[in-house]
């Protein structure tokens, strides 16, 4: 059984190190010089998509696909999101909005939210003090009431945070689709 | 001291002399519909007719340039020379400006070779990349 989750999230959230710190494989990542450095104090930014594999059992493996996080990059959104079941969304708690970029992707990913699942990891908590985990959880139930989303703080570098993450999400869209298939 | 970094799209230098470049392009071939010269990041230097795709064409070239010389990259066939969309009603020619973290990309209508369109555009590129050099 194979699941193909996606890595979504504003520039600088920390998808390619979540991917590079989960995949079992080494990771196929397309990765400029970061022009922009107002926008983003870091050296590369991603341009198409990373990508990598874990298994999470001798039958079951996982595709984790990463997304650019600017919007310029939408088309990649677009061909990636229809091949998902999932969303892996990953917010900054240093960003300038966190909430408003949590926002952008919930509406533009709306649809993979629908159809299979959701989970939000918030990096960077220990960089500036600001918005803490509860504030995203009850951002997420005000926007969108209808999901059952795990949010958690979560650090990219770290394997044990990133397999929770992971875990939940895929968790979370088992027990969904169960839910669609019990007649009501 | 420490000077400051001025990014590709917006250095006045690199701004004129891609625009002379693409000028010298649209010259060479009137089928040319559109070209750019982007960053590896998409963002657009400079193109023609100005504006035409609002970026959209240096975003597409950044990821496509990407995940070429990844592709070449991981088969270990050395780095990417060019890319060509060849489709029914018109031609993507990409490459890199050689020795710059820039990329031409051009669109030609289909009334050109794709010969022809190649070397228009590795043309352009290699003089590009002579301005750049000696300036």
């Amino acid at each position: 059984m194979e699941h193909i989750i996606l890595f979504a999230g504003p520039m600088g959230a920390g998808k390619t190190t979540a991917i590079r710190t989960l995949s079992d494989i080494p990771v196929v990542a397309t990765e400029a010089s970061n022009s922009d450095r107002a926008a983003a104090d870091k050296a590369t930014t991603t341009v198409a998509l990373d990508y990598g594999e874990i298994g999470v059992s001798d039958e079951e493996k996982v595709r984790l696909y990463g997304i650019p996080g600017q919007r310029r990059f939408d088309f990649m959104w677009r061909i990636l999101r229809d091949r998902a079941e999932g969303m892996l969304l990953l917010i900054h708690n240093d960003a300038p909005d966190p909430l408003g970029s949590m926002r952008e992707f919930l509406i533009e990913f709306g649809d993979l939210c629908d159809r299979g699942g959701v989970a939000v990891g918030v990096t960077r908590t220990d960089v500036r003090p600001g918005l803490i985990v509860t504030d995203y959880t009850d951002f997420l139930e005000q926007e969108r009431p209808d999901l059952m989303a795990p949010v958690m703080a979560v650090d990219p570098r770290d394997r044990g945070n990133m397999e929770l993450l992971l875990m939940s999400l895929i968790a979370n869209i088992e027990m969904r689709a169960l839910y669609r298939e019990v007649p009501a | 001291m420490k000077l400051k970094h001025v990014a590709p799209h917006k250095d006045p230098d690199v701004v004129r002399l891609g625009t002379a470049a693409l000028r010298e392009m649209t010259e060479l071939s009137s089928s040319l519909r559109h070209a750019t010269v982007l960053t590896d990041d998409g963002f657009e230097v400079v193109g023609v007719p100005a504006h035409a795709a609002d970026g959209r064409l240096a975003s597409m070239a950044s990821s496509i340039q990407a995940l070429t010389e990844g592709v070449a990259n991981e088969l270990a066939i050395g780095p990417s020379s060019y890319v060509i969309i060849a489709s029914e009603t018109g031609h993507v020619i990409q490459l890199r400006i050689p020795g710059q973290q820039l990329v031409l990309a051009a669109l030609f209508d289909g009334d050109e070779t794709l010969g022809k369109a190649l070397s228009t555009a590795r043309i352009a590129a290699e003089k590009f990349a002579a301005a750049l050099t000696s300036r």
